[in-house]
């Protein structure tokens, strides 16, 4: 048996020549809803997406405890008879916020579609923020903010993003201990009445959608007027710390964790899909050059990655990995010569041609069902572009040279801009 | 209604085909039923490092992820006590280089000192980086050698830090041998495909594998406990934590459901009772969490908590146990049994959503006796009365079938 030939199968190379389009429509008090129909289940997800992140505070916690505060009672129900509610028909209330937005998702079972839009406006957009359950709020979230600190993954994060994008910046200032017990209802209610507003919402639905679907959201959702208030003013561009080496020493760690990157472009300049290409080559999938040499060569870490992210004001590329405390120098040193060698040397046929088979094909995986599309709809929304991004991504996958990956890698990972943060 | 179609090649692989025609994509599920269960005692973490070797070249294909990721695959596995699970996805028109691939590693591997030496540092990375690194991290390490005393479930799949040093290229050889295979495995295969087809090629790929006649092996039964044991370990963390855990049924007893739906009045969401007692009433905990360990023999049901600061253990334990008396004497309510059955159903159909998850969650059915299972959970758990519940809770939970660790921190005297 062992002498028979295992002849590999021929690999068909796919490709993304259409995606799904997004219905685009408008409730009565000019929320835009954008539409994503499909899947075999009976099933819906709603994205509230507000512009109440990070950006949009004037204290800090300000926009993570509204959203957080939003069941915990609200001006006809209390914080117990929300929370019974969604349990009861099976909703799944899922607040989360980021550096320029805050969201709420729900997903429920259509028929219940009805009682969720109630329960939601109400959660939503009549909040109490009671005193005593803020209170109680910031408590437990003060012990797991100390818990995390102890977490040496924490500590690098935490100065990375204080160095390159300042420690003054919405996107760069740490939360302190202080902050937790310094929040009254009264910055809730202000930061609600700013920023929770039909003009600062947009919403994403996705999955079975009925043809009443949109008309039950206007009569629950499309039926919230605000008066318009004056809202703080967008920031300005972060800049980065001059210092860019730190070293966070914790005696008792057994690892420690890296941290290196730098701010970079927006997804709207014209070479980032060409960077998302090659930060995929150096560190975005399980086949890339960093996981290969740091993991599968040389047993430092279980895993490493390198993120691209692109916001409102500006980007960012971010290596990071936890190591063995012994191989922190080596580590790095690894991770200096693999960008470097991105730089100098031009990638091999063999190896270009698996990055651009698993790169289309996980485009085609980001618009597998509603809910992968509608997420995927979200990221290039959030860049104020469209799905054509997508396109020219895949082009690009299907089209770039092993000489533009060496120019991209000189242009967006010069080592002396680097800021290399470590903890442990 | 999840429809499929099983059949079993003469080597005893036993493949389940889903017809999926709405996403481009297909899954691959590969259930082998090996997990820690099986190890020797004084090489434990064996099964779980060897899953990580799985990767490591087979006898006709050095570098399997390179291979998949080339025709557009995705692909990742888990090990725990009971099971070890390949799965991944790729373009539907490119599934038979998963068959390659799966079928090249199940016949056999080629193992070297270099890729177990690098396994073994990895793996060991994982361990500081899950449960040493962490705050509480090694908190389930503590539980199962207190609850388990003769049962394998005793040791976490992870293993020894010492164990996983010392294993050598035999060990592994022998491991593989004596577990992996194709009569020692399900193949779930769903999505885009035709299911002809499929069957077809899945003889051509795995059809000519020998079967290795691997014995079930007998495993000695827990034998039930009869004194409440206790654990105190001091450790620098923010906050002082309990975890209790209570022998259960095997994952395939009626009790199980009973159990798991208890545990979702307790904690889950936001109006469990445990939350919002304790969470949200009372502010003793600043968090706290019920659920079953899911084990195929009889596992555990763990309640966990942190304490707030300035809450003694007394304290905090007396009020979790007026919870649990509190199920067993009085009555629950319908809409408190309607709220746990509409939340698991929601959760199931969800789960549905996702052909990676189909596929996972038919493996694992088939597991536990026929993969159409799938298709009658829901009415199952819907069945569950209150009386059902406060019986298993009443079998169940009780102190002399409990163990509880104190898991204190270093500031809180």
């Amino acid at each position: 048996m062992s002498q028979e030939k295992s002849i590999k199968p021929e690999i068909i190379p796919v490709t993304l020549e259409q995606i799904q389009d997004v219905k685009i429509s408008s409730l009565s008090n000019n929320v835009p809803v954008y539409l994503v129909d499909g899947g075999n289940e009976d099933i819906l997800k709603i994205d509230f997406i507000f512009r109440a992140g990070l950006t949009n505070e004037e204290l800090p916690l300000q926009s993570s405890a509204t959203v957080q505060m939003l069941t915990e009672g609200s001006e006809s129900m209390s914080a117990d008879e929300i929370k019974r509610q969604l349990d009861y028909y099976g909703i799944t209330f899922a607040p989360s916020f980021e550096r320029d937005y805050a969201c709420i998702s729900l997903i429920f079972l259509n028929k219940y579609i009805q009682e969720a839009l109630g329960l939601c406006s109400e959660i939503i957009f009549r909040p109490r923020f009671p005193e005593e359950e803020l209170k109680a709020l910031m408590n437990r979230k003060l012990q797991w903010f100390l818990i995390d600190r102890e977490r040496v993954s924490t500590l690098a994060t935490e100065h990375f993003f204080e160095s390159i994008f300042g420690k003054n910046h919405p996107y760069g200032a740490r939360i302190n201990k202080e902050d937790f017990t310094r929040i009254t209802p009264y910055n809730l209610r202000d930061f609600h009445s700013k920023n929770y507003t039909p003009s600062s919402l947009s919403i994403i639905v996705s999955g079975k959608i009925h043809p009443d679907t949109v008309k039950l959201l206007d009569n629950t959702i499309g039926k919230i007027i605000f008066k318009a208030i004056e809202k703080k003013r967008s920031p300005q561009l972060p800049y980065s710390e001059t210092t860019k080496k730190t070293d966070i020493t914790r005696k008792e760690a057994v690892q420690s964790a890296l941290r290196i990157g730098m701010q970079t472009i927006r997804r709207t300049n014209p070479e980032f899909p060409a960077l998302q290409i090659v930060n995929t080559l150096l560190g975005g999938y399980f086949g890339s050059r960093l996981m290969k040499n740091l993991r599968e060569i040389k047993g430092y870490t279980y895993s490493i990655s390198s993120y691209l992210v692109s916001l409102e004001l500006s980007g960012y590329i971010m290596i990071a990995t936890e190591v063995g405390k012994k191989h922190k120098s080596g580590a790095l040193n690894e991770i200096i010569k693999e960008i470097k060698i991105l730089q100098k040397k031009p990638v091999q046929e063999s190896e270009l041609q698996m990055l651009r088979n698993y790169m289309m094909s996980d485009l085609v995986r980001m618009f597998d069902g509603p809910f992968a599309t509608a997420e995927s709809f979200r990221t290039v929304w959030e860049s104020g572009l469209d799905f054509n991004y997508y396109l020219k991504l895949a082009d690009k996958i299907r089209t770039i040279t092993p000489d533009e990956i060496i120019h991209i890698a000189r242009t967006y990972y010069n080592i002396d801009d680097l800021y290399v943060i470590t903890a442990g | 209604m999840i429809e499929f179609r099983r059949h079993i090649l003469d080597n005893g692989l036993k493949i389940i085909v889903h017809e999926d025609k709405s996403t481009p994509l297909a899954a691959v599920s590969l259930l082998y039923l090996v997990g820690s269960r099986d190890e020797n005692p004084q090489l434990t973490g064996l099964a779980h490092l060897f899953e990580h070797l799985m990767f490591r070249g087979s006898e006709n294909i050095p570098d399997f992820d390179d291979q998949l990721q080339a025709a557009g695959g995705e692909n990742n596995a888990f090990t725990n006590s009971d099971i070890t699970n390949f799965y991944l996805t790729i373009p539907a028109v490119n599934l038979e280089t998963a068959f390659w691939l799966e079928a090249d590693r199940m016949k056999k591997l080629n193992l070297t000192e270099d890729s177990l030496e690098n396994q073994k540092m990895v793996v060991l990375e994982e361990y500081r980086q899950s449960y040493i690194n962490q705050p509480y991290g090694d908190a389930t390490l503590l539980l199962r050698p207190l609850a388990f005393k003769v049962h394998p479930y005793r040791w976490h799949t992870i293993g020894e830090e010492l164990h996983i040093k010392k294993v050598t290229l035999k060990d592994a050889k022998d491991f593989f041998y004596s577990h992996y295979g194709p009569d020692n495995c399900i193949m779930v295969v769903a999505g885009n495909v035709k299911t002809d087809e499929i069957l077809r090629k899945a003889e051509k790929w795995f059809g000519k594998i020998r079967m290795r006649n691997i014995q079930s092996k007998q495993l000695p039964p827990e034998p039930p406990q009869q004194e409440e044991r206790k654990l105190t370990v001091t450790k620098n963390v923010p906050a002082d934590a309990i975890f209790k855990a209570w022998h259960i049924c095997g994952r395939n007893e009626t009790d199980f459901r009973n159990l798991d739906l208890l545990t979702d009045i307790l904690a889950g969401g936001e109006s469990g009772r445990l939350y919002t007692t304790l969470v949200r009433d009372k502010k003793m905990f600043s968090y706290i969490n019920a659920y079953l360990t899911g084990d195929m023999d009889p596992g555990l049901l763990i309640i966990q908590g942190r304490l707030m600061n300035g809450v003694n253990y007394d304290v905090a334990e007396r009020e979790i146990d007026n919870i649990l008396k509190e199920i067993q004497e009085k009555m629950i309510e319908d809409n408190e049994m309607q709220k746990v059955k509409n939340k698991f159903e929601t959760d199931f159909v969800t789960g549905m959503v996702n052909i990676l998850n189909k596929a996972v969650n038919l493996s694992q059915y088939e597991m536990m006796g026929d993969a159409g299972f799938i298709n009658r959970e829901i009415e199952n758990y819907l069945g569950v009365t209150a009386e059902m519940i406060i019986k298993s809770a009443l079998k169940y939970l009780k102190n002399n079938n409990c163990s509880t660790l104190y898991y204190k921190s270093l500031n809180s005297n």
